[in-house]
């Protein structure tokens, strides 16, 4: 068994700790002192949990630049996208029913969009080039007369490539397509002007940036033809479109984290920076070894790489004590090369040997030597063991 | 969710391999098949197998499989080779089923040293 103090920590792209700051005002809405009310009730506890959940819509709205009645909380960034999508999908059905996506996108909006293939909608799944970016000819090309909703994330979860949704928008709006965004990996960590960009939809979730988890929200823009179906029925709460009781103290958190966020984005953005670009310095040099994604244009807080002639399951296994991501979405026993790397063009061998290092605010430079280190030497062991290959 | 996929024994032998490695003129058998290289290399005297080793490229139940072969059958008669089955070693390791395919190539590759070594002590035969 690992002591949890031997941990070090690099798999912040798949959920950070709560910000010690929102845990405790979290602590204290939820108690007898608190305001545990339900906000549908209409006594002055209720109206208060309303006025806290107002505040916090307005401090997350203030983050993306948009109005704060354009915000539906959902339980996090799996159901806005579900809500998006699906929700999207029939809302404009009558208009027509294609759709379009990329193959890089995760579970939670492939997903969706499977389930509308088997209801007789027709997607098209756009490949990225090798750097993982979208070719916007590709798109324009895709488009169609009954195309309504196409669905492109902002930044992957995986490797860390941003797509330039501003162009994406550009060629959706002139089309009157509704174009919605993953924004999981992005929200409170880059700059997003919703007032600015061509968005109709945008999923997002509190855990990816010092928030709790098991809240979200969807963005739902104040246009004529963006509206989404509710996938949920059983209250009138949010327009009706996704019913049920408020949880006062995650909606409270998560618009804590956002007025958190956007105090100290450029902040955050340069440590990002820093510790990205010291542990790529720390490795580049091993022999072998390929940033999955780009290096120059990708996200800082994520760096994916992949090495030649390792075996993926057990680098990721003489990483530890490090808590970083494979590149293999593990499938019972047997870990499968992602289908996002896959994409990308890199073969099964070199998808499976892909690690996913993630840093975030707690990160250290001393974390990030550990890191190095660590990686190093797995690599010469791994490779101190393994046979020549048989000829 | 998942739970540790190794138990602590595989840990252990993946941590400290301490058979890995090769033998300068020693016997030896390699094999590559089902996304795993295996090469187990032997020295034997009076028939038995005084050391062994091994180079192994797959995941860390392949290792640990290795590694626990080389600890156990060092010191044996070289013809215990001819007669290992690895499913002792996948219960007692607790390797997934799904796996057995590519640690049946370790097996594939005992036998395999097994011959080898048996046709180098008769040459005649």
């Amino acid at each position: 068994m690992i002591e949890r103090a031997a941990l070090v920590y690099l798999d912040y792209a798949a959920s950070t700790p709560v910000d010690s700051r929102v845990a405790k005002a979290m602590t204290a809405l939820m108690t007898v002192d608190g305001n545990f009310a339900n906000p549908s009730s209409t006594h002055a506890a209720g109206r208060r949990s309303v006025e806290h959940i107002a505040h916090a819509a307005g401090q997350l709205a203030a983050l993306l630049n948009t109005d704060a009645d354009r915000l539906i909380w959902t339980s996090g960034a799996t159901e806005s996208d579900n809500l998006a999508i699906l929700g999207g999908a029939h809302f404009r059905q009558e208009r027509g029913r294609h759709l379009i996506t990329m193959r890089t996108e995760h579970k939670a909006v492939v997903d969706p969009f499977n389930v509308l293939e088997k209801q007789g909608f027709e997607v098209t799944w756009l490949d990225p080039e090798t750097d993982g970016v979208l070719d916007i000819a590709k798109l324009e090309a895709a488009l169609r007369q009954d195309t309504q909703l196409v669905s492109i994330m902002h930044v992957n979860n995986e490797t860390g490539v941003v797509q330039d949704i501003e162009q994406i928008g550009t060629v959706c709006r002139a089309r009157d397509v509704l174009l919605h965004v993953d924004a999981a990996q992005s929200v409170g960590k880059l700059p997003i002007d919703l007032e600015a960009l061509p968005v109709d939809l945008m999923s997002m979730t509190a855990h990816k940036v010092y928030g709790p988890k098991g809240i979200g929200a969807l963005y739902i823009a104040d246009r004529p033809g963006v509206h989404v179906d509710p996938l949920l029925f059983g209250g009138g709460q949010q327009q009706r479109l996704r019913p049920g009781t408020l949880p006062v103290q995650q909606i409270v958190a998560f618009g804590m984290t956002a007025e958190i966020a956007r105090s100290r984005m450029s902040d955050d953005l340069e440590h990002l920076r820093a510790m990205h670009n010291r542990f790529w310095s720390g490795i580049r040099d091993l022999p072998g070894v390929l940033v999955n994604g780009c290096i120059e244009t990708g996200f800082p807080g994520i760096l994916n790489v992949s090495i030649e002639d390792i075996e993926g399951e057990s680098l990721l296994l003489a990483l530890e004590p490090l808590c970083v991501a494979t590149g293999s979405a593990c499938n019972s026993q047997i870990q499968e090369p992602s289908y996002v790397l896959r994409a990308l063009g890199r073969s099964d061998a070199l998808a499976q040997s892909a690690i996913r290092f993630s840093f975030g605010r707690p990160t250290r430079i001393e974390h990030v030597d550990f890191a190095i280190d660590r990686y190093r030497s797995a690599i010469e062991k791994l490779r101190r063991i393994a046979p020549e290959r048989v000829q | 969710m998942s739970g540790d996929p190794y138990s602590e024994r595989v840990r252990q032998l993946f941590e400290a391999p301490r058979h890995a490695g090769s033998l300068g003129g020693a016997l030896s058998a390699t094999l590559e098949d089902q996304g795993v290289r295996i090469r187990l290399a032997a020295e034997i005297a009076d028939g038995e197998m005084r050391t062994l080793r091994f180079q192994a490229w797959g995941c860390p139940h392949v290792i640990a499989v290795a590694e626990a072969f080389c600890a156990d059958y060092e010191g044996k008669s070289v013809s215990t080779l001819l007669e290992f089955s690895v499913s002792d070693l996948m219960q007692s390791l607790s390797v997934p089923v799904e796996k057995t395919g590519r640690i049946l190539v370790i097996e594939d590759a005992v036998r395999s040293l097994g011959n080898i070594v048996r046709d180098a002590s008769n040459p005649d035969d």
